[in-house]
């Protein structure tokens, strides 16, 4: 394969343990300049991609943040009317009442088509907002432009933005919006992919703190009827817990003597059965 | 390139687009692909749209690369006898190998893995089916063994090392529980729900509406006049009437159990109300079926454009809903029999339909689901029939 100087290629970043399967998607996913939707259970590192993305190929991460009301037109601009209308009747700003484009801001996606330097766009939890909003978006995705009505004017994407999509349900999406994308689905991670993500965590954990804690958090993964399982930020959170606690012995883990059970569940329901399944052990 | 992989892929039912092959040539043609395991990620990330024909796609992916042979529903329902025999082990080990002709102990001592091995062996000795090549079914890391957690030996079945090559890969068959319909949990019954509302104009007024204002402004020479409205608030009441009793409703528990908890999160006018098989003059307000007990006849006194939603497996004989003295319970003597009960609901709540978890197949062998579904639509408890009852409940 022939490398080129100019392509980006990412490989990860200090925290961030990387999938090679997943490297390969990331990679193809720059140079076919097709957007990367990920699906997976919350917890599995969807978002942090994205930053691990931004840091490690130094670009400027730019976040969308989906929320269910959210229209399409309100991540590309703002046209600020009460504003303006407000400095039409006072007129004590710098601003120009005759200039609609003064009362124009940038939305998100706005933002990392005017940036200056080629940028990482994340669309975090884009399921979260009605299927109108994926299919008003596709356009500006695909085309890399916009026009802002109100002035007449577009907006070119001055550098193609690396575009990340999560989607946290497992609901489909709309399939044209499906049909311009790279998919994946982020399996959850294996004990040894675990060790791995631990390890990046915490350099200087010990092997058997380690493994007590990540064989604890896996049985307690497969407590039956837990409607939220424990993911790997919660891992990561408890053993933070763990390592602060001057009491705390990787011997009483393998006993069965589990603390901090609230980080790892967080549903009353789910905190309930872990405490029952901890009892019997 | 790969032609026939892509008309195989969409012969088994993958939603697979021509932009899709298309851009997996682009790949190609970018150099992207250099090996065997980079074809494997890459056709599947550019094509395969859904974690659900994830595991089709392994089985195609083995299929045309290794002429591994494509598993047929004869072998489908083999690994679901296996599933059954495992659970009938569970509940009662000894049972289980007098089946089999087996000495108890001798079993026990098996690993889950060996007891699926051999369980599979012997329905395929049964099915008279030559078993050459079938080897690596059932390593998957998904087999019901590996989780339960029954076996003392606490092990965990599979598990995903890379490295491997992407036939071995591929034939691990990691996102078989991915696969379609038998998926549905918390995210996808709360998005499903989230669908079910309606939108009222409530609350202080405390949202400006814009042009609105404008307009008033203009009007006003000027003058500022800023317009409050009511902002929008999710009035939708919802019934929830629940099939709680007997053992046929028992498998589907979990399930139902999840429903309830989002129905009582996302709707904030929400009646739940229990019954035992069929509804008769009354319902319950809490799950004993004993303290609280409404009845049917005031629920005519509730808003009509309430959405009724029952929960039932509708299967029962058919005396306990056709018949006046129908009840399987003692001491409620009934004046109408439980059908024209029913028929009076769906009279009352034109919006209304009935949740099945049973699968929808099996429906038409049982006379009630049949006798029931003329009262009721029907929707069987999954994401797609879930789906399918919001929008019907949505309808004008």
């Amino acid at each position: 394969m022939e490398t080129k100087i100019d392509k980006p290629v990412f490989t990860g970043t200090d925290t961030y343990v990387l999938d090679p399967e997943l490297a390969k998607i990331v990679n193809a996913s720059i140079a076919l300049e097709m957007p990367l939707l990920l699906k997976g259970e919350p917890g599995t590192g969807k978002t942090l991609l994205a930053y691990a993305i931004a840091e490690d190929l130094g670009m400027p991460l730019v976040v969308l943040n989906v929320k269910s009301s959210m229209k399409a037109v309100d991540a590309l601009y703002q046209y600020d009317t009460l504003t303006r209308l407000n400095d039409s009747r006072f007129g004590d700003s710098k601003r120009d009442v005759s200039n609609i484009e003064d009362y124009i801001k940038m939305g998100k996606i706005g933002q990392a088509f005017t940036s200056d330097r080629r940028t990482v766009l994340l669309i975090d939890e884009i399921d979260k907002a009605d299927s109108d909003f994926q299919d008003d978006l596709l356009d500006v995705l695909d085309q890399m432009s916009f026009d802002i009505i109100e002035i007449d004017k577009t907006i070119k994407a001055r550098h193609r933005p690396i575009i990340i999509i999560t989607s946290n349900s497992k609901k489909d999406l709309s399939d044209p919006f499906l049909g311009r994308c790279i998919f994946h689905h982020i399996a959850f991670p294996d004990p040894d992919m675990m060790r791995k993500i631990v390890n990046a965590h915490f350099p200087d954990i010990g092997e058997d703190i380690a493994g007590a804690c990540i064989k604890a958090f896996y049985a307690l993964r497969d407590i039956k009827g837990v409607e939220k399982k424990p993911a790997t930020r919660e891992l990561i959170n408890w053993i933070r817990i763990l390592l602060m606690d001057p009491d705390f012995d990787p011997e009483h883990l393998m006993k069965g003597d589990i603390p901090y059970l609230g980080v790892l569940f967080k549903k009353s329901n789910d905190y309930r059965l872990a405490q029952k399944y901890v009892s019997q052990a | 390139m790969f032609v026939d992989f892509f008309y195989i892929l969409k012969d088994q039912g993958i939603p697979v687009s021509p932009t899709g092959f298309l851009s997996l040539q682009e790949a190609l043609a970018k150099g992207l692909i250099t090996s065997l395991d980079d074809l494997y990620t890459l056709a599947r990330a550019v094509m395969i749209k859904s974690e659900k024909y994830f595991d089709m796609y392994d089985r195609v992916f083995a299929h045309y690369f290794k002429g591994a042979e494509l598993k047929g529903p004869l072998i489908e329902e083999i690994d679901r006898a296996i599933k059954a025999m495992l659970e009938e082990w569970l509940s009662s080990p000894k049972a289980m190998a007098d089946f089999l002709g087996m000495d108890e102990n001798e079993l026990k001592k098996m690993t889950p893995q060996e007891l699926e091995e051999y369980f599979r062996k012997r329905l395929e000795e049964q099915t008279e089916r030559h078993d050459g090549g079938n080897r690596w079914i059932g390593t998957g890391g998904t087999s019901p063994v590996g989780h339960s957690g029954f076996h003392p030996g606490g092990m965990r079945v599979g598990g995903v090392s890379m490295g491997h090559s992407a036939i071995k890969v591929a034939l691990e068959r990691r996102y078989k529980d991915y696969t379609k319909d038998n998926h549905l949990g918390p995210a996808q019954i709360s998005e499903a729900l989230r669908q079910l509302r309606n939108m009222i104009p409530a609350g202080p007024k405390d949202q400006v509406n814009i042009r609105e204002t404008i307009y008033q402004t203009m009007k006003n020479a000027g003058e500022i006049e800023i317009v409050f409205e009511r902002s929008l608030r999710d009035k939708l009441k919802v019934i929830l009437m629940i099939d709680n009793g007997g053992w046929s409703m028992d498998p589907y528990i979990e399930i139902v159990q999840i429903l309830f908890n989002h129905a009582s999160n996302q709707f904030k006018d929400l009646k739940t109300f229990y019954f035992h098989n069929t509804i008769y003059n009354k319902v319950w307000e809490d799950p004993t079926r004993y303290h609280k007990p409404f009845y049917v006849d005031d629920f005519a006194r509730l808003d009509p454009e309430t959405r009724l939603i029952i929960v039932g497996d509708a299967s029962m004989a058919p005396y306990e809903l056709m018949s006046q003295h129908g009840s399987i319970a003692y001491n409620s003597p009934q004046t109408q029999p439980s059908i024209k009960r029913l028929e009076f609901l769906a009279k009352t709540f034109r919006h209304n339909v009935w949740l099945n978890p049973r699968k929808a197949h099996t429906w038409p062998h049982t006379e009630t689901v049949e006798i029931i579904r003329e009262v009721f639509p029907m929707f069987e408890l999954t994401l797609d029939g879930l789906e399918k009852a919001v929008a019907h409940l949505m309808q004008k």
